[in-house]
């Protein structure tokens, strides 16, 4: 299955108007910002949990920058990775959800259905890249931080799994739009929060099926690589690694 | 911004029929009022975009607001802005919680029980205008009038200016710790030291191919981080021709030079001396591709390179190789940072880091650096600029004297910026009547006697002049998104309603009626400009498009070249740094540095910026202390341990940060935390770095060197676990336990 996903990417033409949606992620032009966390947080409201709960590993980010260290001190190096669902083809979260609340979409999304999940957390502990959180409490947005809500998003409440959806919502408005124009959507003209965001552009959202977008041509690149490509996992998230300059 | 039927269009449409059908008196038409009447932009389930300016910091950024409801609900970077071209920060992305803020002050008030009781009293608007015209025409002298701001808007400053002026007091002081921090004063004094102007240099980062930073952490807090991230992005991968190099040279790791490919950590305060001594291996050794550089020979008179690789720690061998790596490339620039502006040695050492750019013919040239271009009418003309430390001193002195009878203070949170040592706190109690504009009850506001809140920078007007620029000029407009939630009254509008009170000179120098009329008189000096990105046939509807696009710009990038005016015969010389406090019973330099997230503290009421992790350390919601793997070692501490760092002018603890990234001889701690108010998010967390700094040594007094001071480091033997998002035990995330 995995194969065949690939496959159709690089040689046959994809079935009409069947999108994958999928995102590159520039190591070289990531600078650890956050910029793309609190834009997660404010698009998709996200809750804050504190000092305590965070500190138990509770925080909720749909999306967080890891901070890897190379080396020893002096010739010590800090890497950034920004990490987010990976939306994989052959998603380790989806057969072991007893209730199908965890379910893949026919652009290849994984989507995480809210009313249906009863909080038995399999999910999250099958995800190899740990991007599902758990509200271990009702989110609190005390008065009038609840203004700041964005009324396209649901909020979730105590004891279901939350994850990044690409902007979903973002996506249905465009292709509304698009819709009611009569046209087609633009590349680019889809954007998630955090690649809006991005102050560096490190992070490009679009359509894997379209040979022609910006994100098929940046995943061609000889810098590609994905997250735990070894588990056969098939992540629509692909990294393009750090390079090098010689002087 | 939506396509087809704009409600401007529609209004011109409706207007036109009326007139087109002739209704006769007899036919009369009553509109059906309902009850509830919702915004006119508003359609149900449709956002309108508003595009204002970012005031979280003061880049000046672009946004566009999405507005639903009539409650904004997200802050996006304006697209069409030449600084930010679309993007945004954490920082500014945040900004909706400091409009929703839960412990925003709701009207005007008095502190009824006395200074620092915390009791406040609502009063009414008319009220509070009563009583500041009354102080203000009891003073026996208008110079006992003071006002302190953090950078404001321009055109509050502009404002502020005339109704000194025509008072006959002194102007505004600007101050506040996140611009001391970048030493944007310190920079403008550069400029004008070199190129006759005070402005701030542009830094072209996305053309260059090698960039020496010295102590600029230009993709986090520094000038206009958003800006300098874009240009950044474009110099690792956006371009052909090759991927940049960046070279940062600071004691700590920043961020910066994590993204950096070599890191140089040099002792705090010797930037400047490698500078220098890079600068004359160049001259002396003839390096680079520019010619001879015997006209520049004379700025490197009496320079031994040995003694900056004695101070700095550098080898001889590695400061060769530093030097031709700069000299080799074709479109090289070096970047003069805040941390410089910390030092005893501030000055010398950013002018031994411009000289490079002189000697390699940089100014004007593609990757090189440039001048902002001034916009092309009169009240535009000149950028706001921090006051020089000195007159802030200048100014507690007066306070402490007795010389002050009324101080007014804005966007700025002096009680909690400034060093405990300079004294403010205990220089305000000698001041009768102290005002703060204040829109939460920051620690300045529970040491006044009235709060005035200005509204939040969603709510409220203004304009601000883009500094440093963008590749053109650039003004970003301000206008309110949304009603004010609450009876604030925005700051502009309070002084020009005290100038009409006062009558005689102030009424004249201020005639307008409000700020938003003097913002549109403002924008009409524009119209009609043959540079302007849009146009429009009359002043009216040049002020619609300009709030329209979220202010003015022009329409095509115009950089300037920097004429040198400083003599090529004068020498640099950079003294050694002087630090407070004797080595032996203080080993370790302190390095406080800016929180990405949380600026100079100003973020810390916004509960998303708290719980963002920083990124070199991922811990949020407090204070740590970064030491190097052996210093802990040695101390014997780890990870979380409780430690207390002790300089000669105050002390703090906080848990340990184990920090690969940082000099042994170094401990760095962050800014941002350690208030007693400033509502539930922020109040009693952590612990405030700035309050260890003394003054800088003997013979620099007038200077802020907040980088100047030594600690000793005490274990507790208590531990004190942070909320980091990286896990230490390597056992994973912990959502699943």
């Amino acid at each position: 299955m995995a194969k065949a996903a690939k496959t159709s990417v690089e040689e046959t033409p994809p079935e009409e108007g069947v999108r994958r949606w999928g995102m590159v992620i520039d190591l070289d032009r990531c600078t650890g910002c956050q910029a793309c966390v609190v834009a997660c947080h404010a698009e998709n409201n996200v809750p804050v949990v504190g000092e305590e709960e965070s500190a138990r590993g509770r925080s909720m980010h749909w999306i967080r920058v890891e901070r890897y260290w190379e080396g020893e001190y002096p010739n010590v190096k800090a890497r950034f990775m920004p990490l987010l669902c990976q939306q994989c083809t052959q998603a380790p979260c989806e057969p072991v959800c007893p209730v199908f609340a965890t379910y893949h979409t026919p652009e290849g999304l994984n989507a995480q259905v809210y009313n249906r999940c009863i909080g038995v957390r399999y999910c999250a502990n099958n995800c190899p890249y740990k991007v599902r959180t758990f509200n271990w409490f009702r989110p609190q947005f005390p008065e009038p931080l609840d203004q700041q809500l964005n009324p396209d998003v649901t909020t979730r409440s105590r004891g279901i799994i939350e994850k990044c959806t690409f902007c979903v919502q973002r996506i249905r408005r465009v292709e509304l739009d698009a819709g009611a124009e009569g046209r087609d959507v633009h590349d680019g003209e889809i954007q998630p929060a955090c690649a809006q965001s991005c102050p560096s552009s490190a992070l490009v959202f679009g359509d894997l099926n379209d040979p022609d977008s910006r994100v098929s041509q940046l995943a061609r690149s000889r810098r590609a690589f994905r997250l735990l490509d070894f588990l056969g996992t098939d992540p629509a998230v692909i990294y393009l690694k750090g390079g090098e300059t010689n002087v | 911004m939506a396509k087809g039927l704009t409600r401007r269009g529609f209004l011109k449409i409706a207007a036109g029929a009326g007139a087109a059908t002739g209704l006769s008196p007899t036919v009369r038409r009553v509109a059906l009022e309902p009850f509830v009447r919702p915004p006119e932009e508003e359609l149900p389930g449709r956002a309108t975009w508003f595009a204002s300016t970012c005031r979280q910091c003061p880049a000046g950024c672009g946004i566009i607001v999405r507005v639903i409801n009539g409650r904004p609900r997200k802050i996006e970077g304006n697209p069409a802005h030449p600084l930010n071209r679309g993007k945004l920060c954490a920082r500014g992305q945040a900004g909706l919680q400091a409009v929703y803020n839960p412990d925003r002050l709701k009207n005007a008030v008095r502190q009824s029980g006395g200074r620092g009781s915390r009791v406040f009293q609502p009063i009414q608007w008319e009220e509070a205008l009563v009583e500041l015209t009354t102080a203000i025409q009891g003073l026996q002298d208008p110079r006992r009038l003071a006002l302190l701001a953090g950078m404001p808007p321009d055109h509050l400053h502009a404002i502020w200016t005339r109704f000194l002026q025509a008072l006959g007091a002194p102007p505004p002081l600007i101050f506040d710790l996140h611009t001391a921090m970048e030493g944007r004063a310190e920079s403008a004094a550069l400029a004008e030291r070199w190129f006759g102007e005070v402005n701030l240099p542009i830094y072209d980062l996305a053309n260059a191919d090698v960039i020496f930073s010295f102590g600029a952490n230009f993709l986090e807090t520094w000038m206009s981080p958003v800006a300098q991230s874009v240009d950044y992005g474009q110099m690792r991968q956006g371009r052909l021709g090759g991927r940049g190099f960046l070279v940062q040279f600071e004691s700590r790791l920043s961020a910066t030079a994590a993204s950096a490919d070599e890191w140089i950590p040099v002792e705090p305060g010797t930037e400047g001396l490698v500078a220098l001594a890079l600068g004359r291996l160049i001259v002396e050794e003839n390096l680079g591709r520019v010619g001879r550089h015997r006209e520049h020979a004379h700025l490197y008179r009496n320079i031994n390179v040995s003694d900056a690789v004695e101070a700095s720690g550098i080898p001889a061998e590695e400061m060769m190789r530093l030097a031709r790596i700069f000299a080799d490339a074709e479109r090289q620039v070096a970047i003069p940072g805040g941390h410089l502006a910390g030092h005893t040695n501030g000055p010398q050492a950013m002018d031994a880091v411009m000289a490079l750019n002189v000697v390699m013919r940089r100014l004007g040239r593609e990757g090189g650096l440039f001048l902002p271009q001034p916009v092309p009418a009169k009240r535009f003309a000149k950028p706001v600029l921090p006051s020089r430390f000195a007159q802030v001193e200048r100014l507690i002195e007066r306070m402490q004297a007795g010389e002050v009878e009324v101080l007014l203070i804005h966007g700025t949170n002096p009680v909690y910026e400034l060093p405990a040592w300079v004294g403010f706190q205990e220089a305000l109690a000698q001041v009768p009547l102290v005002i703060s504009f204040s829109p939460f009850v920051d620690e300045t506001a529970v040491q006044a006697d009235l709060v005035l809140p200005d509204h939040t920078y969603l709510e409220g007007w203004g304009y601000q002049l883009v500094t440093p620029g963008a590749d053109r000029p650039v003004i970003s407009g301000q206008q309110p998104v949304m009603e004010p939630l609450y009876d604030t009254r925005a700051t502009g509008d309070v002084f020009l309603a005290l100038a009409a009170r006062l009558g005689g000179d102030a009424a004249q120098a201020l005639p307008w009626p409000d700020e938003v009329s003097f913002l549109e008189e403002s924008s009409a000096q524009l119209h009609d400009n043959s540079v302007s990105a849009y146009d429009a046939r009359t002043p009216a509807g040049f002020w619609s498009r300009w709030r329209q696009f979220g202010g003015w710009w022009s329409k095509r990038a115009i950089r300037r070249e920097p004429e040198v005016v400083r003599s090529s015969r004068t020498a640099i010389h950079v003294p050694l740094p002087l630090y407070r406090g004797a080595v032996e019973q203080y080993p370790f330099h302190l390095v406080p540095y800016p929180s990405i997230t949380l600026s100079d503290g100003r973020g810390a009421n916004q509960p998303w910026l708290q719980e963002t992790p920083d990124p070199m350390t991922t811990a949020r919601w407090n204070t740590w202390i970064e030491l190097n793997p052996e210093t802990a070692r040695d101390l014997g501490v780890d990870d979380n341990d409780l430690v207390k760092v002790i300089s000669p002018f105050g002390k703090l603890q906080a848990a340990v940060v184990v920090y690969p990234g940082i000099r042994p001889d170094t401990v760095a701690i962050p800014t941002g935390q350690g208030h007693q108010d400033y509502g539930r998010f922020a109040a009693g967390r952590g612990a405030k770095v700035i309050d260890l700094l003394g003054p800088a040594a003997a013979g620099e007094a007038g200077r802020f060197a907040f980088g100047a001071t030594r600690v000793r480091i005490e274990k507790v033997g208590a531990v004190r676990p942070l909320a980091r998002l990286e896990d230490l035990d390597g056992e994973g995330r912990e959502n699943i336990r």
